[in-house]
């Protein structure tokens, strides 16, 4: 008869033990800061790092205001970055969405591969923003980065970021090509020629545009190897010397976000998109491309991979704004 | 008392046991269902280039009896990189698979493909006839 209420009894007491235990709160403690200088960074930008464009870094450094105050930021990359290199000398804080700056120091001074800040501001915490323009000399090969923060009680602190690759692919935005004008793309010279500019160059035309309105047909805008078949060259002349036999796939839904920044974020074309692409079996033409839409382009020779994306077009004048990314086979 | 509702449980488990082991449809070497149905035919037919878009002018036009699909495609398509996609009858499958791009370049010589029907017997081979708009 005990044993019959023990048991249970005991069950019970150990069980209201327990649900005591684990309703008690801890009170909430303030975390302790170190007591010493630290920094933090983090990369801001996505996609490949490809020459022209920025890596973007935000560099936050802190000392406990009763040790002293910030002195200097400064980066060292393996490699010189380009020409616009800098580091910001704001410190931001947001105010209805958008970014207010607030000057900390005097504008960045870049000595080859170092860029320093000197802060004019009381302040023992900032975050600087360091925007490293990637040169073209560094294509194909990686670049690092070394951050440090010099404080007044003579503190130093540094963090290290990367190894970074950089890509292979070049890139041009917002070219304009027009029917009867500017219509013959080089990819090699990353640029359109004129009739009146070809000149010496007209070996190096890979693609004409046009824009035809034939009846019963759909063919506004297109691109199309001087080589193909005249009847997707209609009323085109061309030019001595221009006879290139360039493989073209149309793509479409795939708006790389560095070739158009105002469409969808995310996505980029990358060198190993190059190295997959597949064009055997790929025509020499591609009419009626839509705005929005791609195409993937490989040279006569082999020695080029482009991926040109049609920002925009116009039936009006007959002609597109284009921006191509080019990345050179081995 | 017991007894009865014991002997009741026992005779109900052992219904459901049987009831477990019916067996269902048989399944062929793709692990499709093959089932009763005898419908054999094609719905619709849709070709798509690489980039994904409709090549076509107007509505292919399926002729069950004749057993033809004639599809005229826009002037400038990329014949030898298109992707063929039917739509069957319940339960049907096509031989041979479509795995990837379809060369339709040889205009003369039409791509043939089966449809099989639901309970694998009947066997249809219909002809995707291509025109190019002039």
């Amino acid at each position: 008869m005990f044993r019959k209420i023990f048991i249970p009894a005991l069950i019970a007491c150990t069980a209201f033990l327990f649900l005591f235990s684990a309703c008690k709160k801890d009170p909430y403690a303030l975390p302790v800061a170190k007591d010493v200088l630290q920094n933090d960074v983090i990369k801001r930008n996505m996609g490949p790092n490809v020459t022209g464009t920025a890596i973007e870094f935000a560099y936050a450094m802190a000392l406990p205001h009763t040790k002293g105050k910030l002195v200097s930021a400064e980066v060292e990359a393996s490699i010189a970055g380009g020409a616009g290199t800098y580091m910001d000398n704001n410190s931001y804080y947001t105010a209805n969405g958008a970014d207010v700056p607030v000057k900390v120091g005097d504008p960045s001074v870049t000595s080859g591969t170092k860029t320093t800040v000197t802060f004019t501001v009381d302040t023992p915490a900032a975050t600087l923003r360091y925007f490293y323009i990637v040169p073209a000399a560094a294509k194909g090969q990686s670049v690092s980065f070394t951050f440090t923060a010099n404080a007044s009680d003579g503190e130093t602190v540094s963090y290290k970021m990367g190894p970074f690759a950089i890509s292979k692919m070049d890139m041009v935005r917002n070219i304009t090509v027009k029917d009867g004008g500017a219509m013959f793309l080089s990819i090699a010279d990353s640029t359109v020629y004129t009739t009146a500019n070809l000149g010496a160059n007209a070996a190096k035309v890979d693609l004409v545009y046009l824009y035809r309105t034939p009846a019963n047909k759909t063919f506004a805008h297109a691109l199309v190897a001087p080589a193909a078949d005249t009847q997707y060259l209609p009323g085109v002349v061309l030019p001595a010397g221009v006879n290139k036999n360039t493989k073209i796939l149309k793509v479409f839904n795939l708006q790389d976000h560095q070739l158009a920044p105002t469409l969808q974020p995310g996505i980029y074309v990358d060198d190993p998109d190059f190295q997959k692409l597949d064009m055997t079996a790929a025509p020499n033409f591609a009419i009626n491309v839509k705005a929005e839409a791609g195409v993937w382009v490989e040279t006569a020779d082999g020695k080029w991979r482009a991926y040109i994306f049609i920002n925009s077009i116009d039936n009006a004048n007959k002609s597109a704004v284009i921006s191509m990314k080019r990345y050179p086979v081995q | 008392m017991k007894m009865k509702f014991r002997i009741i449980l026992a005779i109900l488990f052992v219904g459901l046991a049987f009831a477990g082991c019916k067996k269902d449809y048989p399944v062929d070497e793709d692990g499709l269902l093959i089932t009763t149905r005898q419908e054999c035919y094609v719905s619709s037919f849709e070709l798509v280039g690489t980039d994904f878009v409709s090549v076509r002018t107007k509505t292919a036009v399926i002729d069950t009896t004749a057993l033809t699909i004639k599809v005229e495609v826009l002037f400038g398509t990329d014949l030898k990189n298109l992707y063929p996609q039917f739509s069957l009858a319940t339960d049907c499958k096509l031989d041979p698979k479509i795995t990837g791009k379809t060369d339709f370049s040889d205009l003369p010589n039409p791509r043939k493909w089966t449809v099989v029907s639901g309970d694998r017997k009947i066997r249809k081979t219909y002809s995707v006839i291509v025109t190019v708009q002039p």
